[in-house]
């Protein structure tokens, strides 16, 4: 969640054929991808896929280590999950294949589309208090992730943790979290009045689907090679 | 405990797919409740809630691998419909980050939502009989352990198989032969390490709703919560 930060620079400041393609497009290729790692029973078309993706996002000049990097972190919890299952490798290199290709998807989407672009779609299909408390809470997120940080330095630099007094340290991030809400509360009020002063009725500014563009054959085509994969690759 | 990070494609369709059909059902109900109040105003409140359940996520307690949820903190603030949007904002974000499946939204709001639902209502129904910090401790477990048992519940109905998982069909099992206990199995680690996670899980949300009762009183505006007349005050410094 941290990441989040950096996820949003990646999709602001890029400009790679991604960068280019239509919200739309990419939306489908999510889509596509998700189908294709629910439908299959065999990890290696998956693999391959992932391998596809991989290449998609190197090609696109975006940060594809620590994009891989990112996606992996779905690997543990699948991982976790997996040992329940009691199966052989077969059973969970499908399990974490299967986590991982449509997390890695999900991050092309969003390392490539500033977030308005997103929810703007989103606000398409969704009634409006709902998109609106999509875009404050993506909002809010970004600033308490900065008092976060302010947060821990400070406790440090107090005595605030001590290893092994597990009460106090767990006052100390209680109280933390009870002071985050109240200051989120507050600039996330002072936001809402700006933005309302502004003219914000709780519409987005880019809301729409749009339209198709001559870049979307990347998202589409990679999208569609993998489902074909994972169908023909049986 | 209540979060499934179940990739997509393991459980069965039906089940996903029930699941984001319940989801937009409770959201629908949700929405149309919401209609009688100026759902406009709590839209700050609602953006620094679910922000604040996203990063409370964050905070993982890595031995036993759980990570508080402030559900319970979110159903106080907010009410059951309000909280219940919080629950699918959160979740809707989280699987934007691929933390978790996509199809898997629904089942995942619909724990999380429940766990907001229900701890508003125990904490109200508990009325005033305790501080404020052991009624939301209380409550918290509660919750914790009802929506843990819907969980179990949850996979215990998918029927997870792995030769169908491999293979799209399920292996006939021999008469007389004992199943792999694995429903048994994901019970006792989730009920097990998911005691511990509660604890923690209630000692914080009763922290946080003392610390809010104590500093920012309007916050918590519903009728029932006992405000402290002094910030010294015994009845809510337990």
């Amino acid at each position: 969640m941290m990441d989040v930060a950096r996820i949003d620079l990646w999709a602001a400041s890029g400009s790679g054929p991604l960068h280019r393609a239509s919200v739309l497009a990419k939306v489908i290729f999510l889509l596509l991808v998700v189908t294709a790692a629910v439908v299959t029973h065999n990890p290696y078309p998956l693999a391959a896929g992932y391998v596809v993706l991989l290449l998609l996002v190197a090609s696109s000049r975006l940060p594809w280590f620590k994009v891989v990097a990112l996606s992996l972190y779905s690997a543990v919890f699948a991982l976790l999950y997996g040992l329940s299952l009691r199966g052989g490798g077969q059973a969970y290199a499908l399990l974490i294949l299967k986590a991982i290709t449509p997390a890695l998807a999900m991050l092309t989407l969003i390392v490539s589309t500033p977030y308005p672009q997103i929810f703007g779609l989103l606000s398409t299909v969704l009634p409006e208090l709902l998109s609106a408390g999509l875009f404050m809470t993506y909002r809010t997120l970004f600033i308490l992730l900065d008092m976060m940080d302010n947060f821990a330095m400070s406790i440090r630099l107090r005595g605030g943790f001590s290893p092994g007094s597990l009460y106090k340290n767990g006052s100390n991030i209680s109280k933390g979290i009870a002071m985050l809400l109240v200051k989120a509360v507050e600039r996330a009020s002072r936001l809402y009045a700006v933005m309302a002063v502004r003219g914000y009725h709780g519409s987005m500014a880019q809301a729409g689907a749009g339209s198709f563009r001559r870049d979307d054959w990347l998202p589409l085509g990679t999208g569609i090679m993998i489902l074909a994969l994972v169908l023909l690759w049986r | 405990m209540t979060h499934i990070h179940i990739p997509d494609g393991i459980l069965p369709v039906w089940l996903w797919l029930s699941g984001l059909f319940l989801m937009a059902l409770a959201l629908s109900i949700s929405l149309a409740s919401l209609r009688s109040m100026d759902g406009k105003k709590k839209i700050p409140l609602l953006g620094a809630v679910s922000a604040v359940m996203l990063v409370s996520m964050s905070l993982e307690i890595l031995p036993i691998a759980y990570h508080i949820n402030l559900s319970v903190v979110a159903g106080i603030l907010l009410g059951p419909a309000l909280g219940f949007v919080a629950a699918f904002i959160t979740n809707l974000i989280l699987a934007l980050m691929g933390h978790g499946g996509i199809t898997v939204v629904g089942l995942n709001t619909l724990l999380l939502g429940s766990e907001a639902v229900l701890g508003h209502t125990l904490f109200s129904l508990m009325g005033q009989r305790l501080p404020v910090f052991w009624r939301a401790a209380v409550v918290t477990v509660l919750t914790l352990l009802t929506t843990t048992l819907l969980l179990i519940g949850m996979v215990s109905m998918s029927h997870i198989d792995v030769e169908a998982m491999l293979h799209g069909h399920e292996e006939k099992v021999p008469a007389g032969s004992v199943p792999a206990p694995t429903v048994t199995t994901f019970a006792v680690v989730v009920l097990s390490l998911g005691t511990i996670g509660w604890l923690i899980e209630a000692a914080i949300t009763g922290a946080v709703v003392k610390f809010l009762a104590q500093v920012k009183p309007e916050l918590l505006r519903h009728g029932l919560h006992d405000l402290p007349k002094s910030p010294g005050s015994t009845r809510s410094s337990s």
